[in-house]
């Protein structure tokens, strides 16, 4: 006998990443860096009281020679393998250096300190340059050495946020659950068709017995966390195309368009850009624009989202990425696991530290991608390269201060 | 007479001095192949010392000649405030932006300067706005 569920519901919120036609003038990053110390310094200031009430804080240039004091400033980390736009020009080009690494960090690498007033470089057994990166906000306690060092005997980082608690489910509703996928790679050579269909199979409840069925009516929500598309790389040099050309650049689109308008008629569907998407390069990235889909905007379940990607579901929190952000930290920083980069940037209170030093990032003379509240639920895509079994996305990394499920 | 029937052509020997003309760029030189003058004292080279205000002298508010080198004290205590350090960089960002944002970041600017910013005669941006 065939059961008929009801999909479940739940309210959402959304989000503050759209740019409404902002325009900054200026041509340099100092108002958003300036922004993100003042900012940030707001939250460290309690902690540091708490934590060194006998220390007083200075600025760099106020340090002297031998007191103890605290500092609070923007962290640059000074890479030797860090590519540099002028190793084009320089005489000196060895052959060997065609091959780019993935990770530019070496034992070489130091970090220096930087507010308004001055720079100094900080020095110490204690913090260690592999786990930083350029562009977080610390307060360092420590002595002022010679030779304009400063020796670091400790680090204090703005921590994570104060988070609201969780609402209480009511014994009434059944659990709901939330589907994150990402790197469909529509069009692209290695992809199954078959796999995002029976994907899409599964969710839209066209599959499977009745306990699949109703697990899929649980499911209120999908969020398409990026790399949806795979577009031909060859046809998008600038020259000219010939109608031809045109039509095959448009078919991976179509095909997501397909897929998108399955999803979309069953339950409501997010849709992010990622680093390969049509969408614009900087973070924050925009919407997807409704004319790719000419077939999902149709439904008003179909949300074409910004990357990064904040809402609320029935009370519960969520922020995520297309992963850009965590794929720069692993290029500019160590860790065991993917995981602990995104624990590393809640405790930095910010999104994605590195830009605008090495991720695009849009002018902006507000840095918002400081998180001054957590979310529940943070979820990042894992865009590496991995094999797509047709569930809900093991390629996403989700990391929730609560539980650590992937359900709430 | 003969005095006034002789063309007292006293052009050559005194460097006549153009008449200032706003940034004109324009080369203007005897074009001998066509025999015109185009306002070149006869037989004198322009020295360029009669050539138009410096371009510094000419502010942005709507081309006119700034010839006052002083500004007046509401200018004066805008820029005292463009300077302030503790308010971040003044650059590409307007006077008022930068106000805002800094009562936003709580280091409490002076009221005096937002009223005098909302005054229309004050300029929005900073003075290096634009040229560096």
């Amino acid at each position: 006998m065939v059961g008929i569920w009801n999909k479940e519901e739940a309210d959402m919120k959304n989000e503050k990443f759209e740019l409404k036609k902002q325009k900054y003038k200026g041509q340099q990053y100092s108002q958003l860096y300036f922004f993100r110390l003042t900012f940030t310094r707001q939250y460290l200031n309690p902690r540091i009281k708490e934590r060194w009430p006998s220390y007083i804080v200075t600025n760099i240039l106020g340090l002297d020679e031998g007191k103890v004091c605290v500092v609070i400033g923007t962290l640059y980390k000074q890479m030797k393998l860090k590519p540099n736009i002028l190793d084009e020009y320089s005489k000196e080009r060895s052959v060997g250096g065609l091959v780019v690494p993935s990770n530019f960090t070496d034992a070489e690498d130091y970090l220096i300190l930087e507010d308004e007033s001055g720079r100094v470089k900080l020095v110490g057994d204690c913090i260690s340059p592999a786990v930083y990166v350029t562009g977080v906000v610390v307060a360092v306690c420590g002595q002022p050495g010679k030779d304009g060092e400063f020796l670091v005997e400790e680090i204090l980082e703005p921590g994570l946020a104060p988070q609201p608690p969780l609402p209480t489910r009511k014994k009434s509703e059944s659990e709901k659950y939330v589907a994150f996928v990402s790197g469909l790679r529509c069009g692209g050579p290695e992809t199954n068709p078959l796999q995002v269909q029976l994907l899409v199979d599964h969710l839209t409840g066209h599959l499977g017995e009745e306990q699949e069925q109703s697990l899929s009516a649980q499911v209120v929500r999908t969020i398409i966390a990026g790399d949806s598309v795979q577009l031909q790389a060859q046809a998008l040099h600038g020259q000219p195309l010939s109608s031809k050309d045109q039509h095959k650049l448009i078919e991976p689109i179509k095909e997501l368009d397909l897929v998108l308008t399955q999803l979309a008629s069953a339950m409501p569907v997010d849709i992010m850009p990622g680093s390969k998407d049509p969408a614009n390069f900087s973070l924050p990235q925009q919407p997807l624009h409704k004319c790719l889909f000419p077939g999902a905007t149709a439904y008003s379940t179909f949300v074409s989202a910004t990357n990064p990607h904040q809402f609320e579901l029935d009370g519960v929190g969520f922020l995520g990425t297309s992963g850009q952000n965590i794929e720069d930290l692993d290029k500019y920083s160590l860790a065991d696991d993917p995981v602990d980069y995104m624990e590393r940037t809640l405790s930095w209170r910010h999104i994605a530290p590195t830009a605008p030093d090495t991720l695009g990032q849009i002018f902006n003379a507000l840095d918002k991608r400081i998180t001054a509240q957590v979310k529940h639920h943070m979820v990042v895509s894992d865009t590496l390269v991995k094999k797509v079994p047709f569930s809900d996305g093991p390629k996403d990394v989700l990391l929730s201060l609560a539980t650590k499920a992937f359900e709430h | 007479m003969a005095s006034a029937s002789r063309k007292h052509n006293l052009t050559g020997v005194f460097p006549q001095r153009k008449k200032a003309t706003v940034a004109s760029g324009k080369d203007k030189r005897f074009d001998k192949s066509s025999g015109a003058y185009d306002d070149v004292p006869v037989g004198g080279a322009s020295l360029g010392g009669g050539s138009a205000q410096p371009a510094a002298l000419i502010t942005s508010r709507g081309g006119k000649q700034d010839l006052s080198g002083d500004y007046d004290e509401i200018e004066s205590t805008l820029r005292q405030f463009d300077m302030n350090m503790a308010y971040g960089p003044c650059l590409g960002i307007t006077r008022m932006e930068r106000w805002e944002r800094a009562t936003r970041l709580g280091l409490s600017p002076p009221s005096n300067v937002r009223d005098m910013i909302v005054n229309l005669e004050a300029s929005q941006d900073c003075l290096w706005e634009g040229r560096v």
